[in-house]
């Protein structure tokens, strides 16, 4: 037992030494981000090379950007300055993240078609540019102008000024959550727990950082709530300056993204009636509730008109299969599992168990710090919403078993993990008492939030999409790139003012660029007529009655799939991997001249025939 | 603004911002002069105005600078689309100083009489550095670096498919009846091709031999010799055959010409 004591105190001696000599701890935990970084870029250079490494690694340097400011947060004696520059490493660092990802070009789902709308801006020196993929994107042009001034003031592309901007506003959004969290709870060590939990939200590391309108309102969302509990608190000959920057970013939100602003309004509903009933002399938000439903209804109104027809069914169908679901009438969706045809490879046993794992933490977490919020902090209106934020984040886990449910759930998550992050921290405060076993309960801690932000990782994006894939290779000293990208490039110099139809990747390729314009999906039957052996009488009539110049015949299957088919075709069996031959020469039997062709993508000229 | 540095510093420097970010060449250059210029000195010029007097510290500031900054990009671009000319690099620039020099001047108008603190500007002290923390933020920097260069480097990837691609589009420019015809490699290697365009049935074949590096395009500019007057659409045909498999079709495009006199 004593040489056990001499032992510790051995180690103890050792660790006051290494303090007292070592790096400061900002600087250390630079260094564990950086190595990270660096060994998730090397990961990922190595699945661009087309080779299918082991994800271990990756998750790995993840977890060297994570794990080290999570210990660092959890400790009593770490300054707020400290503390707050820890978060914006950690926010900053998981971006990095993604960008290592995707250096050359935008290729999430989403991104090329709102990178269109901010290369039209540049083209015709407007906003409310038609988009020919999402049109309800271009009722909503904050991110285009934000994006805008970025690509007129430096004259980068859509791409990089896109990247350039979305660091910003994830910058905003770790550091408007520690503000946020501060003062709601009163302790700067809560706040940083619960911008850590929050990190293990499932779109954080990858679907929240996409270059996409909700990535920047959300940010501000969070700002303009921030900006609201500061107010409550402030001192009466002070509470008029939090006005402005309350009224800016309302109004910015309700440019940008249909989704935030009518989030915004029923947060700041949900907080007038908690002030309301409180009976406690605070600044009802009231006015400034009316404020933000007058400007986002005036918006749909006057320039968003489109958002009801859009979200209306997206609404109604996950209603709808939720009833069903429920009812026994349709079969549950199956976790872990992509709808994509393309997916190559299921999510890993391990995987899976750590993403369960997360859940489980988050849960035993939000019922640990559940009873002390509510003990300590049930008067302040914000605790109160955190709380049942936290709660609708597990009821809305049940959508995620209804097909066409679990994207709403999803979505929502994004905004109930705000409350239940707040939860989860005073749970997890709970755990690193001082007491017996201390170092091994700080241990635990770490290792569960490690656990909450690597399985909400997973969760957030299909396993076998997770790395990079080829886009731009090099070949005998030279640079080349993919099918689709190829494609696009020579439309965007030969063909910039003609209209196509592609399938999803390819579309979003074209798109891209800012000239061409391209339709797909389910606009004018573009998924029925391309995979298709033979043409009807009524499919090419429509597409010449819509103006569609080309026609573009994509033999790869993964060309319908957004996330993945951008990228240079790997072939496996060829008779999963392509389309019949028939689908492509279906149109060469019109005759369509055929105007580009590089093997897997043909391009037919619906006006070129004799 | 007189008596209150922080605000003529922020007013200069957004000047100087937008004469950078408009008039040079450079992209890295622009850009290390137009984030400050777009998103932080409007919103530090807008929460001086609206908290006059009142201190904010330094996290709080931060927040309602970037949030404020990122608002101002957002709805200023519905600003300036409600404007003739619309959305360009001056009208930005103009906008961004606007809003910096005008809430500045607010906030100088609201502020109190200027205190000896806020002529001399906030006192900023960095940390004093060890020899340890210099190296730690060396070795920090060269592994995000290092991160980012392995990012940024295109790399071979063997079991990706190379592809070679064909295209052609009638020639608009040109004086006669001609086509444009390209050849894109995307191969992994040198390849060398052959080319063969010919017009109607039984017309004239024009071959052409070339040789394509990795990623190099190569554009032809091939006259079609077609009969005057005459009164059907005339199909012209481009096949790419591999100089190695000369009897395999490698890619083919074609296309229509009109009936009509020729131009």
């Amino acid at each position: 037992m004593p040489a056990l004591k001499s032992r510790a105190f051995g180690a103890r001696d050792a660790g006051r030494s290494l303090a007292a000599n070592g790096p400061s701890p900002l600087l250390a935990l630079f260094l564990c981000a950086g190595l990270g970084l660096l060994l998730c870029a090397w990961i990922n250079a190595l699945s661009r090379e087309g080779g299918d490494p082991s994800q271990v690694p990756y998750w790995i340097g993840v977890l060297l950007i994570v794990l080290p400011a999570c210990y660092r947060l959890s400790l009593r004696d770490v300054s707020l300055r400290e503390r707050f520059a820890l978060v914006a490493l950690l926010g900053l660092s998981l971006y990095a993240v993604k960008v290592v990802r995707d250096p050359f070009l935008f290729t999430f789902a989403d991104e090329p078609i709102h990178a269109y709308n901010a290369e039209q801006v540049a083209l015709h020196h407007g906003l409310f540019n038609e988009n020919p993929i999402l049109p309800v994107t271009s009722g909503y042009p904050g991110l285009a102008s934000a994006t805008s001034a970025l690509m007129s003031l430096t004259g980068m592309s859509a791409f990089g000024a896109g990247v350039v901007l979305i660091a910003m506003a994830r910058l905003l959004l770790v550091l408007s959550l520690f503000v946020l969290f501060t003062r709601v709870s009163g302790s700067h060590r809560v706040a940083g727990l619960a911008v850590v939990v929050y990190a293990g939200s499932s779109n954080f590391l990858y679907w929240g950082v996409q270059y996409s309108y909700e990535s920047l309102s959300l940010p501000i969302l969070i700002a303009v709530l921030a900006a609201f509990a500061e107010r409550e608190v402030a001192a009466p000959s002070k509470v008029r300056a939090w006005a402005v920057p309350i009224v800016l970013g309302t109004l910015a939100i309700v440019v940008t993204h249909h989704l935030t602003s009518y989030a915004l309004v029923i947060v700041l509903l949900a907080l007038a009636l908690v002030a309301r009933f409180s009976g406690k002399p605070r600044p009802n938000p009231w006015p400034f509730v009316v404020f933000a439903a007058v400007a986002a209804v005036g918006w749909l109104l006057i320039a968003a008109e489109s958002t009801v027809g859009y979200l209306g069914p997206v609404l109604e169908e996950a209603f709808t299969s939720t009833l069903h679901t429920v009812s026994g009438e349709a079969a549950p969706r199956a976790l872990f599992q992509s709808s994509s045809p393309a997916a190559v490879s299921e999510t890993p046993a391990l995987a899976r168990l750590v993403t369960l794992a997360a859940v489980g933490v988050l849960g035993l977490g939000f019922l640990a710090g559940f009873r002390r919020v509510w003990r300590m902090r049930r008067d302040r209106p914000y605790a109160l919403l955190f709380c049942l934020g936290g709660a609708a984040f597990f009821a809305s886990l049940a959508l995620r078993f209804a097909p066409r449910a679990w994207e709403t759930a999803n979505r929502a998550s994004e905004f109930l993990f705000i409350g239940l992050a707040f939860i989860v921290a005073y749970g997890a405060l709970r755990l690193v008492r001082r007491g017996t076993r201390w170092a091994e309960r700080k241990a635990a801690l770490v290792a569960a939030l490690g656990t909450i932000v690597v399985g909400g990782a997973i969760a957030g994006w299909p396993w076998d999409a997770q790395l990079a894939q080829p886009l731009r290779i090099s070949a005998g000293g030279r640079e080349i790139e993919s099918e689709p990208v190829t494609l696009a490039r020579w439309i965007g110099e030969y063909a910039p003012e003609h209209k196509f139809a592609a399938a999803d990747a390819d579309a979003r390729m074209i798109l891209a660029p800012g000239g061409a314009r391209a339709k797909t999906g389910d606009a004018l039957a573009v998924k029925t007529i391309l995979p298709e052996t033979e043409l009807h009488d009524w499919e090419l009539p429509l597409l010449h009655d819509h103006h569609v110049g080309y026609v573009v015949a994509d033999r790869r299957r993964v060309a319908t799939d957004a996330v993945r088919g951008s990228f240079f075709f790997v072939p496996g069996s060829e008779e999963e991997a392509l389309l019949p031959i028939a689908s492509v020469h279906k149109f060469a039997e019109v005759p369509l001249g055929r105007a580009y062709d590089s093997g897997t993508i043909v391009v037919f000229g619906l006006g070129d025939r004799p | 603004m007189r008596g209150h540095r922080d605000l003529e510093r922020v007013t200069i420097a957004a000047v100087a911002c937008a004469l950078v970010a408009t008039l040079l060449p450079w992209e890295l250059v622009r850009l290390i002069a137009a984030v400050p210029l777009a998103v932080f000195l409007p919103g530090y010029a807008i929460v001086s105005a609206s908290f006059a007097s009142y201190r904010l510290d330094p996290q709080r500031l931060l927040v309602l600078v970037l949030a404020c900054g990122l608002s101002v990009l957002c709805l200023g671009g519905i600003v300036l689309d409600a404007f003739p000319g619309g959305i360009r690099t001056l009208s930005w620039a103009l906008l961004l100083v606007l809003v910096v020099v005008a809430t500045a001047r607010g906030a100088a108008l609201r502020r109190p009489r200027a205190t000896s603190a806020s002529r001399s500007g906030a006192r900023w002290s960095l940390p004093r550095l060890r020899t340890v923390d210099v190296v730690c933020g060396i070795a920090a920097l060269a592994a995000v670096v290092g991160a980012l260069a392995l990012a940024y480097t295109p790399l071979p990837a063997g079991n990706a498919s190379g592809y070679t691609a064909l295209w052609m589009l009638p020639d608009d420019e040109g004086p006669a009846d001609a086509v444009r015809i390209g050849v894109i490699s995307a191969e992994h290697d040198s390849q060398a091709y052959r080319l063969r365009v010919g017009a109607g049935k039984g017309g004239k074949i024009a071959t052409y031999r070339l040789e394509l590096e990795p990623g190099e395009e190569r554009v032809f500019r091939v006259p079609v010799p077609l009969q005057a007057n005459r009164t059907s659409p005339i199909r012209v045909a481009a096949s790419l055959y591999e100089e190695d498999r000369p009897r395999e079709l490698y890619r083919r495009v074609t296309t229509w010409l009109p009936p009509g006199e020729g131009r």
